[in-house]
């Protein structure tokens, strides 16, 4: 009896943890609002084949990934954060210094439009996303959040503007 | 005249103190093995080319050259090591989760296309480090590989 006692305590104490994980501080949620902001800047510099611009916004991303309060994160969430925001970070610079190679810049694109998606499903991005997913880029296609339901592919700009539809509406 | 020679004779003294100034060596003594459990699974042909070309400055382990134990070459070489390890560091590639992986392979790849790694003052100074053609096409190659494996992986 004893034993089942401490089981479904620490059960409930799992459960509880879990829940606390899942609770996000609406500080954090506003800080990844801004650099969900940024990216699509990026998303749509790359749209119009703007490598200029397209770094500016990944210079602008690296800016609002540090002004994150990690001290309102729970252990768990500090973790998941870190990995993805380090990420982010150091795919953001590349696209930031290789503003005369846009083709550079999108392949950091793919790998930083992942973990953004995955900072919006962890700690909300404030606004509602659509992920787009285009087949013809690269090996298997790439994926791209957008802010708008019309298609304007970051990958080939204005080669293949349409390509794409959207997998999933992000609320 | 005596005051070109004070001046030399300064510069004599200057030059033999910092000598005693050495930066802290990148040696931790362990070979690297691709079957290390911290280290990233690398296939033999791959490691020969990364060994010469590459881990002087991103791995623990530097194969130091004669003039690097002349102040201040040392303090150059030191520091393109410490700029290189917070870059990537194959010694500790194996720590890392899939994701962070995939980015330091798409930015290695990167580089190694442009031609600015090896960075061209290392090759010129260690012209065993220049990668072939060949060589650059297995690495790409490789990554491709592990690249396509590690997306898939991470469902990206």
């Amino acid at each position: 009896m004893k034993t089942m006692m401490v089981l479904s305590a620490l059960c409930f104490l799992s459960l509880s943890l879990s829940a606390q994980d899942k609770v996000v501080d609406p500080k954090v949620t506003a800080s990844v609002t801004e650099i969900v902001t940024h990216y699509l800047d990026l998303k749509n510099a790359l749209a119009n084949d703007n490598g200029g611009d397209a770094a500016a916004a990944g210079k602008e991303v690296v800016i609002s990934l540090s002004k994150v309060d990690k001290s309102l994160l729970t252990s768990t969430q500090k973790k998941a954060y870190s990995d993805l925001a380090d990420d982010a970070k150091e795919n953001a610079e590349h696209i930031g210094e290789n503003g005369g190679k846009i083709e550079h810049q999108r392949e950091h694109f793919e790998l930083l439009s992942k973990d953004v998606y995955d900072l919006v499903k962890t700690f909300g991005g404030g606004q509602p996303l659509y992920k787009d997913f285009c087949p013809m880029y690269g090996d298997k296609g790439g994926a791209w959040l957008s802010e708008t339901k019309e298609i304007k592919n970051p990958y080939f700009g204005k080669k293949m503007l349409k390509c794409g539809s959207v997998k999933e509406e992000i609320k | 005249m005596i005051g070109i020679k004070k001046i030399l004779a300064g510069m004599l003294i200057v030059f033999m103190a910092i000598q005693f100034i050495r930066p802290a060596r990148n040696e931790n003594g362990q070979a690297f093995s691709a079957d290390a459990p911290n280290n990233f699974d690398i296939p033999e042909n791959i490691l020969t080319i990364l060994k010469r070309s590459c881990f002087d400055c991103h791995s623990n382990n530097t194969r130091y050259p004669w003039y690097a134990h002349i102040q201040p070459i040392g303090w150059l070489v030191a520091k393109d090591i410490k700029d290189g390890k917070a870059k990537l560091n194959f010694g500790e590639l194996g720590d890392l989760s899939p994701r962070r992986k995939a980015t330091k392979l798409q930015e290695m790849k990167n580089r190694i296309k442009d031609g600015t790694m090896p960075l061209p003052g290392y090759i010129f100074l260690h012209r065993d480090a220049r990668l072939s053609k060949a060589d650059t096409e297995l690495i790409l190659e490789w990554i491709e590989d592990v690249d396509r494996i590690g997306k898939v992986l991470l469902k990206l």
